[in-house]
């Protein structure tokens, strides 16, 4: 899941939050998670003046950030020192499993 | 490192101590003590309205006592005034403290346990020892960080062989003297060494937890480039498998999108 402005927002993303209305989670939601953005519905959150919208994957890379490559070269880094213990390689092996998810663009549903 | 030169506490936080122990104290009292200063209430509704808890719009400090209760505010007020001291090239640690709140806040949820607000704060404070060797030993601190880089120690490590204690202990005697009660002061004292810990050993698992899981994540930076092994005895205290620990890790990450967004904002005032 990603955090991106607006203007970023291209068709075939799909929402990983509900769009509130004025950006604000009290607000009036106006779209849905899991919807599939298409031109005419950015256009319309545009009107809305909906600045950010969080969609599935990690779609846009900003300038500066790490690749999906760097990060798990850190990742790695990070468990370096206790990989031998058992419940530390379960951790990272799921940590490992969220960074593929997240970064690799599939879809990240969550388990409800 | 001497005790009698640590921060002071401010005064407000004296007053709030002598009321809170007076069981005829009411909330809207010491509410009022609080809002006198206005510069400390901003900063706490600022945190009490952070992802670190779950309500949305805590408007007044009547308000944060009642949803998080005295020990939370007056520990908010602590907080407050100790990362206002802190530098801007403090960020890492200030996120990574925003991130252990978080974490430890999501996870004594999911397990169900009670004083949810207290283990937040519990998080948010964890590391406080911390910041009182950057302020006060600021020379070692550099020395620290260097040897912890050059041998590959944690952190605890290499401040034990340069200032012969550790951020966890400073930590504990701090909140010792700032009269902050066990259920907070043990899992700031012992998130290292959860045995330790003898009346609120659950709290301390979580707050041993929530911390491993930030360093894992790469969120913030404590000083700590390795992520510290998962203590057995947290890890059996909290009955954790690897099912809920991965339901676990999504929606930490999933919340800490938010507190990088909070953290800016923070840092920016």
């Amino acid at each position: 899941m990603q955090k991106i402005p607006l203007r970023f927002a291209k068709t075939e993303m799909t929402l990983a939050r509900d769009v509130f209305r004025g950006n604000s989670p009290s607000g009036i939601p106006v779209c849905g998670k899991g919807t599939v953005l298409t031109d005419v519905l950015i256009k319309r959150l545009e009107n809305m003046d909906v600045q950010t919208v969080y969609v599935e994957g990690h779609p846009v890379l900003e300038e500066g950030e790490l690749s999906f490559d760097d990060h798990l070269r850190e990742l790695d880094g990070r468990f370096i020192k206790t990989l031998h213990e058992p419940l530390n390689a379960m951790l990272y092996n799921i940590y490992k499993a969220h960074l593929i998810k997240s970064m690799g663009g599939e879809s990240d549903q969550e388990a409800e | 490192m001497d005790t009698k030169n640590l921060p002071t506490l401010p005064s407000v936080i004296r007053k709030l101590n002598s009321l809170s122990d007076n069981e005829k104290s009411s909330i809207q009292e010491m509410a009022r003590i609080v809002s006198s200063d206005q510069v400390l209430s901003a900063r706490i509704l600022r945190l009490a309205n952070s992802p670190s808890y779950g309500f949305y719009r805590v408007s007044t400090i009547t308000n944060a006592m009642i949803l998080l209760g005295v020990n939370v505010v007056k520990s908010l007020a602590i907080a407050s005034s100790i990362f206002a001291v802190m530098e801007k090239d403090s960020v890492g640690l200030w996120e990574h403290s925003l991130g252990v709140g978080v974490a430890a806040n999501l996870i004594a949820r999911k397990l169900g346990l009670p004083e949810c607000e207290e283990i937040a704060t519990a998080g948010l404070l964890h590391d406080i020892g911390k910041v009182i060797i950057r302020i006060k030993c600021s020379e070692a601190e550099k020395d620290i960080l260097e040897l912890a880089r050059e041998q590959q120690l944690f952190a605890t490590e290499a401040e034990r062989e340069i200032i012969d204690t550790d951020h966890a202990e400073v930590g504990g005697w701090l909140s010792k003297s700032w009269f902050l009660p066990d259920k907070l002061s043990e899992p700031i004292a012992f998130h290292h060494e959860v045995a330790k810990s003898e009346n609120y050993r659950i709290k301390t698992a979580v707050v041993h937890i929530a911390d491993i899981l930030i360093i894992a994540s790469g969120f913030g930076h404590s000083g700590d480039c390795f992520v510290p092994p998962i203590q057995k005895i947290a890890w059996d205290l909290l009955k954790l498998n690897e099912q809920l620990i991965t339901e676990l890790v999504n929606e930490v990450e999933d919340k800490l999108v938010e507190v990088k967004n909070f953290s800016l904002e923070m840092m920016s005032d």
